[in-house]
């Protein structure tokens, strides 16, 4: 086992206030450190939510990086504030009367085809997104492009604060998305299962299970095969 | 030969049957166009003024693009994309501050050098294969369809980047011609359609479409050809607005000039794509005599 | 120290070993334990067996019941308003259905109100953060659904029931998996995109204690892409959702619950809701750090729903077990805790010691592999130990490359590859340090078939109600549950609306409360829901866990 080491301490500026906080942070959690308690600004605590955009410089550096505040390290010499809310319209739409042929994806968003490609949503992206395609993606009706590269969009929202042509990208990939369902194969195995279930094909079966006594079901559950065993040997 | 292609997005959205009649006609006369793995949107010409260079970084990142892939030429289809491509290409190309800024702007991509070239897919059937070559493989017969070449604006203007005389231009004639088609003298043919006006100007647009559409006709064509998803909506689709407005008008149809190859080239139904035309041609093609009542059937 | 590729070089002799033993793992894997093997180990390491982290509830319906300290903390405490300070006359809200908690469970809920003819305006969702920061977004592995024609509901019930260990509803149980299937249709109906093979099947997989490929996963954004699309479809039906606004308190007209108290998290202001059903759907505790464990858990998962509930004298049931996932981060230091999907198992990576050795078949049920963690880092230190002190157990997972093809894990775990690529780990070419995490409430409040707790008005959905894991939920089955009983509680909220009148709004029961308090003996500044847990100043910093008081009671 390796010794302890201790930890240093590392300055970063919230919001242009200096606090010292121990080395190995998120920057969440230097937050909470340097005593802020979280309303808005923390979610899901793990990269999944998106509600911890924070942007920040660091010394001597004039590139803005943006991150995610519970999946990134406190850096020393950071100087940071969060966004976490973005103000943007979602447009209203059915799925389900949505058609397929001019552009669905312009007719909702049309200021999709203002984009300038500048790239500035990916490179605010803490996914790592490919944005700027996924919006081109759009744009060209390309919607299982669009609907494949924005998957990992966690809505945070930081592209669109960035983008000068004032998209909201993450909307824009949500609809791309849903519109993409509507066009995947659909499972026969599926239908089959719900033929059955609502034909009642296993309602016998389960009763039986349902009345058997404690022993005896666990005998069946100590007897049943496992399919990942069978798979390896 | 293999050249990679730049498609742009409204063929990607309208202009369907421009796209798939253009990469199979194209490959009929041994050009292999080759979509770009990754491209954006062109930008369009309108914002294009020379101090504006954010505009300019759209089409800039499609010449790194083609960099990327190895090549220093990319052939287009569309009119709008090939002007503004064109266009932005010659800016930079002649003002290397210009390009440094947008290189610098675009630091995560590699930067552009400014050696690639852009053409339109007439300059390549004109200059790398030949009218003469082409006609040579022309399978179908016309019989004496009368065809009125339109180019709009972009197409031949500015003159630098012009794909011919920007007064008097004599490509499409010959193409048409090479195919086995009679050209239709117009003089028309250089006017603008409306363009971007269709979107709130629909009037303006079903001026010039009635003034456009019905030269040609009074001219004697059976329809006009022409090489812009826009254009085509203009003078295409919007001929339905332009009979609500003037009750005298009457329209013809209106093809892309690489539809009219293909069926020259003994293709037709399953790269043309005559059912997304708002005018349908397939009635006047099988009056004709070009296309069979069951090819026009297969023929979406 | 030098730090190779995101590891120290103290770690990197150990990563040699895993290397070392790899090919010939590939064919071979550990024999899952007998079930006396698996009593042993949760007997002796599974932190749920250690008599010291329960006690018996002094006051309420379960009074008597063995209950985790920590809840049993909060149930045994103060409310945090009084009836004084609380003026009922001046109702802020009117709605049929009121839904707290704008998770997965409550979005279902609402939808299904909506469906069943419940107009949108007299539906709310109130919800503490932003509607859908929950622990329904987080969920990566999948959701379990039989459709597979070598599986069946039969199946599915059989493994859900043993792995609860016979102690759940049967009849929630047979609910849960009769309507899976269906559940499924639903979401792709919507669009959520499961991942499927070129005939449109899904490519399932096993997880813990499932006899068959039967999880439906999104890569491992599973939870992420069912709510954000649910999340959406309810918003194009303008459902309304007042965030950053919490319940801390149930009204009753003395029998029935009939509204809430609100408090704005944001203002500090209380307001009142009337409600004709009320729906909990707040999701679980992990944010209790039972037995100061990390936890995979989203902010808000603090227990609330149970003490709003026992406030008001709903029955709880299973409260005496957590679930603890065997695989959160143990290494670096910024992820300690997160989960590291079982799917990671699921695709084939082992886990090994410190040696690079197999010691536990991968997919045992949770609770026995995470007790059989436990044993090897503790009991038989085994653990990789880091600078922390933190002990924990490789997770091999570039087998799953060498198994399914270059490229795996980017396109089937690509939040897990992106999560340690931020630290600077390649879990594509080394494998990664896990150990357990509190991951989820199995028990909860009891309900019953259509979702109704033990007392009228009051239904509940999802994570917070009890009964359809018994004391150990399956992987898979947690997603399946929010839907299927969030369906249910919706359905069955509307049809009660309909038949039922507003009802008078008294804080009767917080009286009767203290008075249970008192004569119970018990004195405390305790004071509950919580709404948040308290990170501030030292308590960011990451807990350590006394183990070895864990593993030898
Ligand atoms: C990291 C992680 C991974 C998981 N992976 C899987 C998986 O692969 N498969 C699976 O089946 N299950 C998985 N689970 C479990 C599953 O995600 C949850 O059990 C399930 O989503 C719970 O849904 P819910 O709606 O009941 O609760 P939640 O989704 O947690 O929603 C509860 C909501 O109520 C709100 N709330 C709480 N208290 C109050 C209050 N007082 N007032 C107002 N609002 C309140 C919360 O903020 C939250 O928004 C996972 C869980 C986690 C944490
Ligand atoms: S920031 Fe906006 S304009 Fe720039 S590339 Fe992205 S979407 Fe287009
Ligand atoms: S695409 Fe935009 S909203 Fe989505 S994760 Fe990236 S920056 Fe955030
Ligand atoms: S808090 Fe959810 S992504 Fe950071």
């Amino acid at each position: 086992m390796p010794d302890k080491v201790k930890t240093k301490m590392i300055r970063v500026h919230i919001m242009g206030k200096e606090h010292l906080v121990p080395e190995g942070l998120t920057i969440m959690k230097a937050m909470e450190y340097a005593g802020y308690r979280f309303i808005r600004g923390a979610g899901c605590r793990a990269g999944f939510c998106g509600a911890c955009g924070t942007v920040y410089r660091l010394k001597g550096d004039y590139k803005l990086y943006f991150e995610l505040a519970c999946q990134s390290a406190a850096i020393d010499g950071m100087s940071l504030t969060q966004l976490p809310f973005v103000p943007a319209n979602k447009a209203t739409y059915t799925v389900r009367l949505i058609k397929e042929t001019g552009n669905p994806i312009l007719k909702f968003y049309p200021e999709v085809a203002r984009c300038v490609s500048c790239n500035t949503c990916t490179k605010a992206c803490p996914q790592q997104l490919e944005v700027m395609d996924y919006i081109q993606a759009a744009l060209k009706n390309d919607i299982e492009k669009a609907a494949k590269l924005s998957f990992d969009c966690i809505q945070c929202g930081l592209c669109a604060i960035r983008c000068p042509a004032e998209i909201a990208q993450y909307h824009v990939g949500q609809l791309a998305r849903r519109v993409y369902g509507k066009f995947v194969k659909k499972s026969n195995q599926l239908n089959k299962r719900l033929n059955e279930t609502n034909k009642g094909k296993f309602n016998s079966e389960l009763d039986e299970l349902m009345k058997m006594d404690k022993a005896a079901i666990k005998q069946k559950y100590t007897e049943r095969d496992l399919e990942s065993l069978a798979k390896k040997k | 030969m293999k050249i990679p292609y730049y498609p742009g997005c409204t063929l990607k959205a309208q202009g369907l049957g421009f796209e798939t009649s253009a990469i199979a006609s194209a490959k009929a006369v041994d050009i292999e166009m080759m979509e770009l793995q990754r491209w954006n949107c062109c930008g369009t010409v309108f914002s294009l003024a020379s101090d504006d260079l954010m505009h300019y970084i759209a089409p800039i990142r499609n010449f790194i693009r083609v960099q990327e892939a190895g090549y220093d030429k990319v052939v287009t289809l569309c009119s709008m994309c090939y002007n503004t491509m064109k266009r932005a290409n010659l800016l930079v190309k002649n003002d290397s501050e210009k390009l440094k800024t947008l290189n610098d702007f675009m630091y995560r991509e590699e930067d552009y050098k400014g050696n690639v070239e852009i053409v339109h897919l007439l300059e390549l059937l004109r200059d790398e294969i030949g009218f003469e070559t082409i006609s040579k493989k022309v399978i179908r017969k016309f019989n004496e369809l009368k065809v009125a070449p339109y180019y709009g604006c972009m197409l031949t203007r500015p003159k630098e980047v012009g794909i011919d005389d920007w007064e008097e231009p004599q490509i499409m004639e010959n193409l048409i011609t090479a195919l086995g088609a009679e050209v239709v003298d117009d003089p028309m043919r250089g006017e603008c359609c409306g363009a971007y006006h269709t979107v709130n100007s629909k009037d303006l647009v079903a001026e010039r479409t009635r003034m456009i559409v019905t030269s040609a006709k009074n001219r004697g064509a059976d329809i006009i050809v022409l090489s812009c998803p826009l254009c085509e909506f203009n003078l295409g689709t919007r001929q339905k607005d332009t009979i609500e407005i003037y009750s005298d008008f009457s329209g013809i149809p209106v093809l892309y000039f690489t539809q009219l190859m293909a069926l020259a080239l003994g293709m037709g139904k399953e790269v043309c794509r005559f059912d997304l035309h708002y005018v349908d041609p397939r009635p006047l093609l099988i009056e004709k005599g070009i296309i069979e009542e069951g090819e026009e059937k297969n023929a979406r | 120290m030098e730090i190779i590729n995101g590891y120290p070089d103290y770690m990197r002799e150990s990563i040699n070993e895993v290397v070392k033993t790899r090919q010939a793992r590939l064919k071979k894997t550990f024999t899952p334990m007998t079930m006396d093997e698996r009593k042993q180990v949760l007997d002796k390491f599974h932190p749920d067996y250690k008599a010291e982290g329960k006690r018996s509830l002094a006051i309420g319906p379960n009074k008597g019941k063995v209950t985790l300290s920590e809840v049993a903390d909060l149930l045994e405490a103060h409310p945090i308003i009084s009836p004084k300070d609380i003026n009922l006359s001046q109702i802020d809200y009117d709605v049929d259905v009121l839904i707290i908690g704008g998770g997965g469970a409550g979005t279902v809920a609402a939808l299904w109100a909506s469906n069943n003819g419940t107009p949108v305006d007299k539906i709310l969702i109130v919800t503490k953060l932003r509607h859908g920061d929950s622990n329904s977004m987080m969920a990566q592995g999948g959701i379990q659904a039989a459709d597979r024609p070598q599986d069946s509901p039969v199946k599915h019930y059989l493994d859900t029931y043993g792995g609860g260990h016979f102690s759940n509803k049967p009849e929630l149980v047979r609910r849960l998996v009769t309507e899976a299937p269906s559940i499924i249709r639903w979401h792709v109906t919507r669009g959520v995109l499961y991942d499927r093979d070129e005939n449109g099947d899904f490519m399932e997989l096993s997880g813990g204690g499932t006899s068959r490929d039967r999880l439906h996963a999104a890569k491992d954004y599973t939870g992420m892409e069912i709510l954000r699309c649910l999340r959406d479809v309810s918003r194009n039906r303008k459902i309304p959702v007042l965030e950053f606004t919490s319940v801390v308190e149930l009204l009753t007209d003395g029998d029935r619950v009939t509204g809430a108290v609100l408090y704005n998290m944001e203002n500090e202001q209380y307001s009142i809701i009337r409600a004709r059903a009320t729906i909990l759907a707040t999701g679980g505790f992990g944010r209790l750090h039972v037995q100061n464990f990390a936890t995979t858990n989203h902010y808000g998962a603090t227990a609330d729903g149970l003490v709003l509930a026992y406030h008001v004298g709903a029955t709880l049931r299973d409260m005496d077990t957590a679930q603890y996932h065997p695989t959160g981060a143990a290494y670096p230091e910024q992820l300690v805790g997160l989960l590291i999907t079982e799917k990671v198992r699921g695709m084939g990576a082992q886990p090994l010691n410190i040696d690079g050795k197999t010691f536990v078949f991968p997919l045992e049920p949770r609770d026995v592999e995470a007790a059989a963690f436990i044993r090897e880092c503790y009991g038989r230190k085994k653990g990789m130990v880091t600078s922390t002190g933190m002990s924990g157990i490789w997770l091999d997972s570039p087998m799953i490359e060498i198994l399914r093809g270059e490229g795996a894990i980017e396109k089937n775990l690509g939040a897990m590859h992106r999560m340690f690529q931020r630290f600077g780990i390649d879990m594509r070419k080394d494998p990664v340090l896990v150990f357990p995490t509190l991951h989820y409430q199995n028990g909860g409040v009891e309900i019953d078939v259509e979702a109704l707790t033990s007392v009228e008005g009051l239904f509940a959905g999802g994570e917070v109600e009890g009964g359809v894991h018994g004391k150990n939920r399956l992987m898979g089955n947690s997603l399946l549950d929010y839907n299927v009983f969030g369906r249910a509680a919706g359905i069955s909220a509307s049809e009660y609306a309909k038949k039922t009148k507003p009802g008078k709004l008294s804080l009767k029961h917080l009286e009767k409360y203290e008075k249970s308090l008192k004569d119970a003996g018990i004195k405390t500044k305790r004071r509950a829901p919580i709404l948040l847990p308290e990170y501030r100043g030292k308590e960011a910093l990451s807990r350590s866990i006394d183990i070895d008081k864990v593993v030898y009671a």
